[in-house]
C-alpha cells in the first residue's frame, strides 16, 4: 500500500493515454455485461415462472394442431393430478396496436386459482373472474404497458376467430414479466357460436401434478392414454416447454457472445500494449531504481498493480454503467417481443457485475505480466549503458 | 532533398516484426468483430424486408395479421381466381395461387424442436413466387407426400436433406428438392402440396390466396373491390405492404442490433487506433532524426502514413479471411440464426458476408490506419527536431 501513490502518479503521466485506455477497458466490460444478461434473461424467466410441478399437455405434431376439449376431464381423472386447465389461443390484438403484442388465452376459470397457485393472484379477483362472463386477468407486465386499471374495459380482436371481444379487467398477474392475458373460455364459445361454430376443443392443457416425484409418471401415463387416438399428445414439463421454445435463441445469442470475446481480446490488445509502452519509456527510471535497491519482486508487483488498477477502476466503472445502459435499451426497444422473448428482460444480477469486474481484473493482470516482467529482469547495467 | 524510398517503410516492417504483428492482429480483430455484426445486420434485413414481389397481392381473411392464422374458402377462392386484372399464363391459367399454412413441429439437427412453417402451394406457386427457384433436387409432385425445403430449414433441421425422410407434425414426409429466394423468408419454408397439407391441418382448404397483377392493373381499385366484396370477408394487401409490417414486428431485434453495432465498433475500432498511434509514437526519436537529417515533413509524413495505410491493408485482408471463415464456423455449428416470426414459426437467418459488409470494413480499417498513422506522426513531425530527439 505504501507504494500506491507512486502506482497512481505514474498512471497520472500520461493522462491522455490512461484516459483512453481505462475508455476502452471501460466499454469492454459495459458491452461483455450486457450481453450476459441476455442468456441470463432465459434462467430468470424459466425460474421466476416455470413451476416444478406444471406440466404442459399438447398434440404430439405441435401447438397449432387441437386436442379435443374431452381430454381435459380424462386428464383430471388421472391419480396424481390435483387440477387441470384447458387453454385457447385467442390471438388478441388490442385496437391501438393493430397486431398480437401480448399473448391472449381463453380458459376455464374455475380451475385458475388451482393450477397456477405461484402466481399469487388475489382470491377476490378470481371470484370476480368465474363470476363475470366478460371478466380478464392480465399480467403486470401488459398491464403497465398500456396503463390499464383494474375495472376497465378493453377491446381485442382475435386474428384466429372472426370476433372481435370486449373485456373487463378483474385482476391481475402480480409479476412485473408476466404479459398473458386471460379471460373465460365460455366467453369465446358464446361469440362463435354467433357464427355457427361450437368451440370443442383445446390448445394446451395445463396440469398441475400433486408432488415433484410423480411427475415422469404422470406424463407417461397421460401420453399413454392418447396413445393412437386422433390426437396424440406430448406431455412435458413447464420448464422443458418455455426452455423448447426459446431454445431458438440460442444461436442468436451465440453469435453475440462471440462478437463480445472478439471485442475482449481487442481490449486485451490496447491494455497490454499501453502497458509494454508505459514500462518502455520508463526503461531508464526502472534501471536506476534497481540500481539504488529496489528488488525485482517489488518493480514488478508495482508494475502489475498499475495495470490492474487502471483495468480494475475503469472495468468497474463499465460495470456499473450496465445498469443504466440496460435501462436506456428497455426504454427504446420496449416490453414484450416475439423475437427476443425472455432475451429483452435485460436484467442485470450482481453476478453478471461481478463477472464484468473478473474480466477487467484478468485483463489487467495478462496486459501487465509480460512487460513487468520484462523490465524486472533486465539487467540494469546493459539498460543504463543504452540510455546514457 | 528527395523522398524517403518505398523501401524505408517496407524495412520499417521488418524491423519491428512482433510489434506490426500485433498491430495487424488487432485491426484483424476489429474487423472480424464489426463485419460479423454488419453481416447479421443486412442478413436479418434481407430476411425481413426484401420479401415479396411488388406486382402481387396476397388475400386473407379480415382481421388476420399473418397467413399462419387465417382461413379461406373454395368458393372465395374461386372467386379470386378469376377477378379482371390478374395475370395469366400463356394457357390462360390465372397467375393466382392458394396457400395453406400450418406451424408443426420440426426437430433441428441440434435435437431442439421448433415451430416451422408448411406451405401447401400447387405447382403455380413457383410462377406467382418468382423468386423462389428450385436449385436441387426437383419440384414436389402432388398428392406423393413429397415437399421440397427452403434453403434456411436444410441447414437447420434434421433430414432435410434431399432424398431423406422428414418427420414433422404428425407424418414422415420424402424431401425431394431445396430451393431459395435470395436470402428472404421463404427460406425458412418447407413447401409441400396443398391438398397434402390441408389434409393433414384438417380444418379450412385455405389460408390465403397470392396473384400476380397484369401489367396496366389499377392495383387499388382490384383491392378496394375484394374489400368490398360483402360475401366474403376479405382483405388484400401487396405483399411487399405485408412483409414490411411483418418486419416491423421483428423492429426491436433490429434496433437492438443497430444499438450495439455501434459501441461494439467504438470500443474495437478505438482499440486498433490505440495500438497503431502507439506503434508511431514510440518513433517520435526516429521522426526527429529524419528531421535533423533533412527530409522535409511531408515527406515523412507521407512515408508514415503509407506504412501504417499498408499495415492496416495487411490487417483488413487477415480480418477479411477470419470474418469469412467465422460465418462459416457459425453457420455450421448454429445451422443458421433463427428468430421468432409473428406466425409463431421460426425465421432462420443465414449468415451470409456480403462485399458490401466487407467493403463497409476496408473503409473503417483504412480509417483507423489513417487516424492512427497520421496524429502522432503529425506530432512528432511539427516537433523541433531537437525536443523530438530529446524525447529518447
Amino acid at each position: 500500500m505504501r507504494f500506491l501513490p507512486l502506482i497512481l502518479r505514474n498512471l497520472g503521466r500520461n493522462k491522455l493515454r490512461t484516459g483512453l485506455t481505462g475508455a476502452a477497458i471501460g466499454l469492454a466490460v459495459l458491452l461483455v455485461c450486457f450481453f450476459l444478461t441476455m442468456p441470463a434473461g432465459i434462467d430468470v424467466f424459466l425460474s421466476q415462472i416455470a413451476s416444478n410441478v406444471r406440466i404442459s399437455v399438447h398434440h404430439k405434431g405441435g401447438l397449432v394442431y387441437q386436442m379435443p376439449f374431452a381430454y381435459v376431464n380424462k386428464i383430471r381423472a388421472v391419480p396424481g393430478v390435483v387440477a387441470a386447465d384447458g387453454v385457447v389461443w385467442f390471438g388478441g390484438a388490442y385496437e391501438e396496436a393493430g397486431h398480437v403484442t401480448f399473448p391472449s388465452f381463453a380458459v376455464e376459470p374455475e380451475h385458475v386459482g388451482a393450477v397456477w397457485p405461484d402466481y399469487h393472484i388475489d382470491p377476490a379477483a378470481l371470484e370476480r373472474f368465474r363470476r363475470f362472463r366478460d371478466g380478464a386477468i392480465v399480467g403486470r407486465q401488459t398491464m403497465e404497458k398500456y396503463g390499464w386499471k383494474i375495472g376497465q374495459e378493453v377491446s381485442l380482436h382475435s386474428t384466429i376467430w372472426p370476433v372481435t371481444l370486449t373485456f373487463r379487467i378483474v385482476g391481475e398477474i402480480p409479476n412485473a414479466r408476466s404479459p398473458l392475458f386471460w379471460f373465460q373460455r365460455e366467453y369465446l364459445a358464446q361469440a362463435i357460436h354467433e357464427h355457427g361454430w361450437v368451440l370443442s376443443i383445446v390448445g394446451i392443457v395445463w396440469v398441475r401434478i400433486a408432488d415433484p416425484a410423480l411427475v415422469d409418471g404422470v406424463m407417461n401415463r397421460l401420453d399413454a392414454m392418447f396413445r393412437n387416438s386422433p390426437a396424440e399428445t406430448a406431455a412435458e414439463t413447464e420448464k422443458s416447454f418455455f426452455a423448447s421454445y426459446f431454445g431458438s435463441l440460442q444461436g442468436f445469442v451465440a453469435i453475440i457472445l462471440v462478437v463480445t470475446g472478439l471485442v475482449a481480446l481487442c481490449v486485451l490488445c490496447i491494455a497490454a500494449n499501453t502497458a509494454s509502452m508505459a514500462v518502455r519509456e520508463r526503461a531508464r527510471e526502472i534501471a536506476v531504481l534497481r540500481a539504488i535497491g529496489f528488488g525485482r519482486r517489488l518493480i514488478f508487483g508495482t508494475l502489475v498493480a498499475e495495470s490492474m488498477v487502471l483495468a480494475t477502476v475503469a472495468g468497474g466503472t463499465g460495470a456499473l454503467l450496465t445498469y443504466a445502459f440496460t435501462a436506456a435499451v428497455k426504454l427504446a426497444a420496449g416490453g414484450w417481443s416475439t423475437q427476443l422473448g425472455p432475451l429483452s428482460g435485460f436484467l442485470v444480477s450482481p453476478a453478471i457485475v461481478g463477472q464484468g469486474l473478473l474480466l477487467a481484473v484478468v485483463v489487467g493482470l495478462v496486459s501487465g505480466l509480460a512487460p513487468a516482467y520484462g523490465a524486472a529482469h533486465r539487467p540494469v547495467a546493459s539498460v543504463l549503458r543504452e540510455v546514457f | 532533398m528527395s523522398g524517403l524510398p518505398l523501401s524505408y517503410a517496407v524495412r520499417n516492417v521488418r524491423a519491428r516484426l512482433r510489434r506490426t504483428a500485433l498491430t495487424i492482429g488487432v485491426i484483424a480483430l476489429a474487423v472480424i468483430a464489426t463485419s460479423v455484426f454488419l453481416a447479421l445486420i443486412t442478413s436479418l434485413k434481407r430476411t425481413l424486408v426484401a420479401s415479396g414481389s411488388p406486382d402481387n397481392l396476397i388475400v386473407l381473411r379480415k382481421g388476420s395479421d399473418n397467413d399462419g392464422s387465417s382461413m379461406l374458402s373454395y368458393e372465395a377462392y374461386q372467386v379470386l381466381r378469376y377477378l379482371d386484372g390478374i395475370a395469366a399464363q400463356p394457357d390462360g391459367t390465372p397467375l393466382v395461387s392458394a396457400e395453406k399454412v400450418m406451424q408443426p413441429f420440426a426437430r433441428t439437427r441440434a435435437g431442439g424442436r421448433e415451430n416451422i412453417l408448411l406451405r401447401g402451394v400447387d405447382p403455380i406457386a413457383l410462377a406467382v413466387h418468382d423468386e423462389v427457384h428450385i436449385v436441387e433436387g426437383r419440384m414436389f409432385r402432388p398428392s406423393a407426400g413429397e415437399i421440397v425445403v427452403g434453403r434456411g430449414v436444410a441447414g437447420r433441421y434434421a433430414d432435410a436433406d434431399v432424398g431423406a425422410d422428414m418427420f414433422i407434425g404428425k407424418r414422415t414426409w420424402h424431401v425431394v428438392g431445396i430451393f431459395e429466394s435470395g436470402g428472404t423468408s421463404f427460406e425458412s419454408e418447407i413447401w409441400g402440396d396443398l391438398r397434402d397439407i390441408a389434409r393433414d391441418a384438417n380444418t379450412f382448404p385455405y389460408s390465403g390466396v397470392r396473384m400476380k397483377l397484369a401489367p396496366g392493373t389499377d392495383r387499388q381499385a382490384l383491392i378496394d373491390r375484394i374489400d368490398r366484396d360483402p360475401r366474403y370477408a376479405l382483405q388484400a394487401t401487396p405483399e411487399v405492404d405485408y412483409y414490411a409490417e411483418q418486419a416491423k414486428s421483428a423492429g426491436t431485434l433490429y434496433i437492438l442490433l443497430v444499438i450495439l453495432a455501434i459501441p461494439v465498433g467504438v470500443a474495437a475500432g478505438f482499440g486498433a487506433a490505440n495500438t497503431m498511434f502507439a506503434a508511431v509514437q514510440s518513433r517520435t526519436v526516429e521522426i526527429g532524426t529524419l528531421r535533423a537529417l533533412g527530409f522535409s515533413r511531408g515527406t515523412i509524413l507521407r512515408s508514415f502514413v503509407l506504412e501504417s495505410l499498408v499495415i492496416a491493408l495487411v490487417g483488413f485482408a487477415a480480418g477479411a479471411i477470419g470474418t469469412l471463415f467465422v460465418a462459416f464456423l457459425l453457420r455450421l455449428a448454429l445451422g443458421g440464426i433463427a428468430f421468432g416470426a409473428q406466425t409463431f414459426t421460426i425465421n432462420v437467418v443465414t449468415l451470409r458476408v456480403s462485399p458490401r459488409d466487407l467493403l463497409a470494413a476496408l473503409g473503417f480499417a483504412t480509417a483507423i490506419g489513417l487516424v492512427g498513422g497520421l496524429l502522432p506522426a503529425w506530432r512528432a513531425a511539427h516537433l523541433r527536431p531537437v525536443e523530438a530527439l530529446r524525447k529518447a
